[in-house]
């Protein structure tokens, strides 16, 4: 593990791990956005988010799972065998999110009855796994937490966008507050129904790829 | 020598103990925190059947005080139960909560029922623990099922004890209800514990 430290060293001078942080950050959170982009994870993102304040509990047990999970996986890359990477990878990840959970059921009980499985599925949430296998394994720890956080808070700010919509629709209400008034809008039970997940995150998606424009080169699949 | 069994078997055993050790340690921190909040999850139940009024957003410890205020605990032969008697004053009506349980289609079924002083007539009903099929089954924890119990008797005018879940719909009966279409089986297994919670409550309470 003796490496890890030339390639971080610069970090104070150059910014964040040698000029490499700003472009991980970027490319978690926007260019390649796991849910608007990559479209991985989306069946949390689709049962979580049908009120705003489930989506960013939702999303932050993303960051902190990210974040510690690709730390650890990154600081035991150069020990872990080739062979069981995998197996190790999944039970860092299920210790993190167990973590996760248990403070959830201890101290938010009723946000950990609305989650449901949930939480615990975060554990074979793809986004997770994949960059702990596609970044974490090649990159040092510091790096790889920021491609984790990076990653998460792009989990996140879709989910929240989603769980926005969705909420306001949906029941005309945002994190509990009524803001359309029951006396011109009828809340849209459709929107809090899963086919309005679909619905919301499909616009979303369209919106993200409009913005960001056409992939410049198709070599990737 | 990262290729090695022996070293592979080390790894694996050495990751495997730390995670665990990891988990065991924040399981046994948070269990006195989780505990609570069953135990509040279980007086707000009995609090909701028994329509006893408690402030909105109340914490667990909360819940617990308006519970140990409000709610008298007794036994009466097998059964246990919670007797609300409102302050003078204060709104509610008296209620008796009766609690009960028995298998359901997936899992076991956990509920109250609320009967009024008479111990014939339902105030209400609640299940709080059940794995029915989520929209089948699962529907006997929606307000529109339960809704319909309100005001029935447990015992029908010739004296049958029990409560009938009528597929096809009720016909008007004072121990009747709607059947949920698609969860028979849910429905039949409830109306079976419902059954043998009310005759237990008529052999209590006497005639």
């Amino acid at each position: 593990m003796a490496d890890n430290q030339p390639v971080c060293g610069p970090c104070v001078s150059k910014g964040l791990c040698g000029g490499k942080g700003m472009l991980t950050l970027k490319e978690g959170a926007w260019t390649s956005n796991p849910l608007a982009i990559q479209v991985l994870g989306i069946c949390s993102a689709l049962a979580v988010t049908n009120k705003l304040e489930n989506s960013i509990v939702m999303g932050i047990a993303l960051i902190f799972v990210g974040v510690f999970s690709n730390l650890f996986v990154s600081l035991l890359r150069n020990v872990t065998p080739h062979r069981i990477r995998m197996i190790a990878e999944v039970a860092i990840i299920a210790t993190f999110v167990i973590l996760f959970d248990q403070f959830l059921k201890a101290f938010y009980w009723d946000m950990s009855k609305q989650l449901g499985p949930y939480v615990g599925l975060i554990i074979t949430n793809c986004i997770i796994m994949g960059r702990a296998e596609a970044f974490a394994l090649q990159n040092p720890p510091i790096l790889s937490m920021v491609d984790g956080f990076a990653n998460g808070f792009g989990y996140a700010v879709v989910l929240a966008i989603i769980g926005f919509f969705r909420e306001l629709l949906g029941s005309g209400e945002v994190l509990g507050i009524k803001l359309l008034s029951e006396s011109w809008y009828t809340p849209n039970q459709l929107m809090i129904l899963a086919p309005g997940a679909f619905f919301a995150l499909g616009i979303v998606i369209a919106i993200f790829n409009a913005i960001k424009g056409p992939e410049p080169e198709e070599e990737k699949k | 020598m990262k290729g090695n069994n022996a070293y592979t078997l080390f790894y694996a055993a050495a990751l495997g103990t730390v995670c665990s050790l990891l988990l065991t340690a924040a399981s046994s921190f948070t269990a006195p925190y989780k505990e609570a909040n069953r135990e509040a999850e279980i007086k707000l139940n009995i609090l909701n059947v028994l329509q006893v009024p408690y402030p909105e957003g109340a914490t667990a410890q909360e819940l617990v005080e308006v519970f140990k205020a409000n709610v008298v605990q007794e036994t009466k032969g097998e059964l246990e139960l919670y007797r609300f008697v409102p302050k003078a004053g204060a709104e509610g009506q008296e209620t008796i909560g009766v609690a009960f349980e028995g298998p359901g289609l997936w899992g076991t079924i956990k509920g109250f029922l609320a009967l009024a002083p008479d111990m014939r007539t339902i105030r209400g009903v609640t299940f709080y623990e059940q794995e029915e099929t989520p929209g089948l089954g699962g529907e006997i924890a929606a307000d529109w099922f339960r809704d319909q119990f309100k005001g029935k008797k447990i015992v029908d005018e010739k004296g049958n004890v029990g409560i009938t879940i009528r597929s096809g719909g009720a016909k008007g009966g004072i121990n009747e209800v709607d059947a949920i279409t698609g969860a028979t089986m849910t429905c039949d297994k409830v109306e079976a514990m419902l059954d043998e919670i009310s005759e237990k409550i008529v052999q209590e309470s006497g005639k």
